[in-house]
């Protein structure tokens, strides 16, 4: 046989073969190089090398791969790092500045230079400034990695606005407020997933959406046989997703009610003795009852969780008595253990009450900064950005109320509140927007309720994107000043919460920009000079690049980790080649450090949110002529919080709230994202259509899962087409049978229907965001995104 | 010569998918699209087999990736009409498109669903192309035909080739070393990527190498081995 084919001479080639290309004299030499960079493909900041050759076809880049030195993902890559060459080479990418010159939403546009783009918006920004209404002006902005969150804190500060609204309020911030609150940083945790033998998991994508991605999935093949001892991972979730299939058990929960479960296992561990008693007593507050400095008595944790019974919880939660006294032990009982979790837990109206009493298990158990537990992430030691120069425009400015009303007596917590925006903008209220920018962030697609992003941007005058496509939100702008696509840009990444010790890498350019694109932070630049007085002068840079070199300086004068160079020249150039600057171990132990409260302990008592609020009602006391207690209590009702008393500072529980008539819409919707979901920024790549549905056999369109019983009460066959409808409207997807459906909830994925992203991204699916209605966890100004309730029926169209 | 071979780990697995798109990236396989993705179309020489069973709430979910198996004793190679498919010198099962006629007994005869028919032109909009993997030609068959990451043609087979186009690199390196190519000199794109770790690739005849140990493991399974094709790729039991 094999003889057979050499021995064959070459088959005359079929007509139809895509000849001229490969069939040209001698290919020459070909020139290749890997060059070092970073993902954007989600926050994760994976170390990447990019394969750029140059040959008959230009300089290009041709296949990413996992940088195998880098500390958070060590040589792997998710597909989402790969479809990075689709963003590049997308051919619906904008080529350059676009000017509007139909009506808002009409796509018509004519090309412009970045001159006279530069130009409209100096004049514009000058304006109003010299109208004394620099707040006027709001940058929302995502993804805004390294120093491009703080150097958009810093224009604006520099320009007078107090309006950087970006998308955390919509991502995962009830940890970051529970991790506030409890131990006093206001960030996500690192863990030591690799040393950890019991992972609780509520609510979180370990293998699909919970991030550092790689990191994770990483971290998962290590706990399963990556070490002599397979850790334990138990999934509670509200439906049958691949983390749950890949855990060791899944257990389904009615939506909201992961607080309940948590308070429950709490119950369990401290009734049966099974806490960790020498850390409860050396590194908590407010564990047992405690008297504070005016003599006052306090109610503690271990009172407080008397009553949250397995059997008053087993209802609530839909957890059977006997599986959460099992847990609670199992989790005691094994350590070094994590309990954590992510959105599906923390992104409800109770959110931040849940996280607390998910995070207090950690407590409880002292997995507290030690080996296989849960870490606080050091920070690196980056040169101090020189302060800001403002005049005084620009001091009046940023004493204006915030545009998102985070950080009042309504959104006490917040950072942002992404989610409210329209209502604020619409109702303009508490001023009206002139100009707003958006960097990075899509909010007619993203948002709950998105279309109400629609209304609100008519009421503002002027709208600059700087996406470098053409996506939801962009279409109604006025002006685009496309930014380069990642693979082009330099842009610096500070890792997310994940290893403890301080990463940073370095995104640089792996070829030159396709098209007449800027870097979104040179562009920032350039408008600080054009405006030029202070708000140049606190630019003192050229170029994005020198910001970044400005920045990393501090790195190589620490002269701690990875790097060690005699000047930074040397530093900067072994950077480049390295693609990252670490400082590994992590120093456990280091508690003053670790529990930044007042206290300087783990607060099962929260003593931050009880003088939080408390400083509000005081103020609001005095300007109402009400009692403190009178103020107190309308702040607690307003936030819609049902606790009074001690229990209102403590991890309890809040009954979830929800939005449509049960007996209207029977259903709970939950929403959910995918491994290959990019956070709503995917679908303009044909890879992740093709991939995203794999699990259920759906490609370039939405599915929602049902439970074969309530379909077949519906009267809804495999793959008919339905309406999901809630209070806000209705999409029509594929309905998917799904055993791993709860009964009473059905779920819907992310990523798909857009309106504007590109051909391979509109008309494909719908966008469960239109229908999701807007509930919040007000206390943090979260959105929440489980409080929508549905009905599903059949709809017009072919099944299949 | 090496035995070239490969373990999936399916207790390790995630279910990424990052081996699927990290082998469509490397090895210029074309997207099907809308159309012929709803005629069941799209080629994956990886691909993630994913079965959901159960009743609620006892549900079961199975993720398996699936390459070519590379058999030993390969059904396609037995039916092929025109010699198109052989097993090569180092036992690699490989694709000549060249000589392929498109009949497809060839995937009639793969119980594993590994090959893959070009129903339709590959679409690749400008500047896509941009992206396509540039180690082409030099890796001809020795019939002159053409094989791995070349841009296919409506109308032939292909297939996942465990990156031969890596193998012949790693063959020339050996040489220039003045011996023979073997185990650690190369492996897949999916290999290369694999988040969780969980694909290993090398030499099954090699004592010394990771694949010869794990594929002894009392965990190891080869997909419908009772058909007797000797697949060359062995999964280890999760859970």
């Amino acid at each position: 046989m094999k003889a057979a084919a050499a021995a064959g001479a070459a088959v005359t080639a079929w007509q139809y073969w895509p000849r001229g290309r490969d069939d040209q004299a001698a290919p020459a030499a070909l020139q290749e190089r890997w060059v070092k960079s970073v993902c954007l493909q989600c926050p994760a900041g994976c170390g990447i090398m990019v394969r750029v050759v140059q040959d008959g076809l230009g300089e290009r880049a041709v296949k990413i791969e996992g940088n195998p030195e880098h500390p958070i993902n060590q040589g792997g890559l998710c597909p989402k790092g790969h479809i990075g060459l689709q963003i590049l080479y997308d051919p619906d990418r904008l080529r350059g500045p676009l000017r509007r010159v139909g009506k808002r939403g009409e796509g018509k546009w004519e090309p412009i230079s970045w001159d006279e783009a530069l130009q409209i918006v100096i004049e514009r920004l000058k304006d109003l400034r010299e109208r004394g209404e620099p707040h006027k002006l709001v940058i929302m902005s995502g993804r805004n990695r390294g120093q491009m969150g703080p150097f958009i804190d810093r224009f604006l500060a520099a320009f007078g606005s107090p309006n950087h609204v970006n998308h955390s309020s919509i991502c995962s911030d009830g940890a970051k407020l529970a991790h506030y609150l409890t131990q006093g940083f206001k960030h996500y945790a690192a863990y030591d997933w690799d040393n950890c033998n019991y992972l609780l998991s509520f609510g979180g994508g370990f293998v699909e959406a919970w991030r550092p991605t790689v990191r994770l999935l990483r971290a998962f093949g290590h706990m399963r046989r990556g070490r002599p001892v397979r850790a334990k991972i138990v999934q509670i979730e509200t439906r049958f997703s691949v983390t749950a299939a890949k855990a060791d058990e899944w257990i389904p929960i009615t939506p909201g009610t992961d607080g309940a479960l948590a308070l429950a296992i709490a119950h369990v561990i401290v009734k049966e003795g099974l806490y960790n008693k020498k850390f409860v007593d050396e590194h908590t507050f407010g564990f047992d009852d405690w008297t504070d400095e005016n003599g006052i008595p306090h109610q503690g944790f271990k009172r407080l969780i008397e009553k949250y019974t397995p059997a008053w919880a087993a209802p609530i939660t839909g957890v059977p008595e006997e599986t959460i006294v099992r847990i609670a032990r199992e989790f005691a009982t094994t350590p070094p253990q994590i309990a954590a979790g992510q959105r599906g837990a923390m992104m409800q109206t109770n959110g931040i009450y849940n996280y607390m009493a998910i995070h207090a298990l950690n407590a409880l158990v002292g997995s507290l900064d030690v080996p296989g537990g849960v870490l606080v992430q050091i920070d690196p030691p980056l040169t101090p950005w020189p302060p800001v120069v403002q005049d005084e425009i620009a001091q009046a400015g940023v004493k204006q109320p915030r545009i998102d009303h985070a950080g009042t007596e309504h959104f006490p917590l917040a950072a942002t509140v992404y989610a409210a925006l329209p209502d604020f903008i619409a109702q303009e209220d508490p001023y009206a927007v002139d100009t707003l920018m958006l960097y990075y962030t899509n909010p007619a697609f993203s948002s709950p309720d998105a279309l109400k992003y629609y209304e609100a941007f008519k009421k503002i005058p002027f709208i600059v994107s700087f996406s470098p496509f053409l996506d939801d939100s962009s279409q109604y702008a006025d002006l685009i000043l496309p930014d380069h696509v990642y693979l082009e840009r330099w842009h610096d990444d500070v890792i997310y919460p994940s290893l403890g010790y301080p990463v940073v890498s370095i995104r640089q350019p792996v070829i030159r920009p396709l098209y007449k694109t800027m870097n979104a932070g040179d562009v920032l630049i350039k408008l600080a000079h054009g405006l030029g007085g202070t708000v140049k002068e606190s630019f003192p840079w050229q170029s994005f690049v020198e910001v970044i070199q400005f920045r990393v300086q501090g790195l190589f004068e620490s002269g701690r980790g990875n790097i060690r160079a005699s000047s930074f020249e040397e530093f900067w150039k072994e950077f480049l080649e390295r693609g990252f600057w670490a400082d590994p171990p992590y120093p456990f132990g280091q508690w003053e450090r670790v529990f930044k409260t007042p206290s300087k302990k783990f607060e099962f008592y929260s003593q931050a949110l009880m003088h939080k609020l408390e400083d509000f009602a005081k103020k609001k006391a005095e300007k109402e002529g009400l009692t403190e207690e009178e103020a107190l209590e309308r702040i607690l009702a307003g936030l819609k919080i049902a606790a009074r008393g001690d229990e209102v500072f403590m991890p309890h529980y809040e009954e979830p709230r929800s939005i449509g008539d049960p007996k209207e819409y029977p259903l709970y919707l939950n929403t959910y994202k995918l491994m290959a979901h990019a956070e709503g920024r995917g679908a303009n790549s044909p890879w992740v259509q093709e991939i995203l549905g794999t699990h259920v056999g759906r490609r370039w369109e939405s599915w929602v899962e049902i439970n074969p019983a309530t379909a077949r009460r519906l009267g809804i066959s495999e793959g008919d087409w339905v309406w999901v409808e809630s209070p806000l409207g209705r999409v029509r997807v594929r309905a998917k049978l799904h055993p791993g459906a709860m009964p009473n909830v059905v779920n819907l994925p992310f990523e798909r229907g857009h309106r504007s992203y590109g051909r391979w991204a509109v008309g494909y699916g719908a966008n469960h965001n239109e229908i999701l209605a807007r509930e919040y966890d007000y206390l943090g100004g979260n959105a929440a995104f489980f409080s929508t309730r549905v009905k599903v029926y059949k709809a017009e169209g072919r099944s299949g | 010569m090496p035995r070239w071979g490969m373990v999936i780990d399916l207790d390790k697995c995630t279910a990424c998918q990052a081996c699927v798109v990290a082998c469509r990236a490397e090895n210029t396989v074309p997207f099907a699209g809308p159309e012929e993705s709803a005629k069941n179309r799209p080629i994956f020489w990886m691909e993630l087999l994913a079965v959901i069973e159960g009743e609620y709430p006892r549900v079961r979910g199975q993720f398996i990736p699936r390459p070519c198996m590379h058999c030993d004793n390969p059904p396609c190679v037995q039916v092929c009409p025109v010699n198109a498919t052989w097993k090569a010198e180092d036992g690699l099962v490989v694709q000549d498109y060249d000589r392929c006629i498109g009949c497809r007994y060839c995937m009639v005869a793969c119980p594993y669903g590994a090959r893959f028919f070009n129903w339709y032109r590959p679409s690749w909009p400008t500047p896509l192309p941009q992206q396509h993997n540039p180690d082409l030609s030099p890796h001809r068959l020795p019939t002159g035909g053409r094989q791995g990451p070349e841009v296919r043609p409506i109308g032939v087979v292909e297939k996942c080739t465990f990156c031969i186009h890596r193998l012949e690199k790693a063959k020339q390196r050996a040489q220039a070393e003045g011996r023979d190519v073997r185990d650690g000199d190369y492996v897949t794109a999916c290999t290369q990527t694999c988040p969780a770790k969980a694909i290993f690739f090398g030499d099954l005849d090699d004592p010394t190498s990771q694949v010869y140990k794990l594929s002894r493991s009392r965990r190891a399974v080869r997909l419908l081995e009772e058909l007797g094709t000797e697949p060359r790729v062995y999964y280890l039991s999760g859970g």
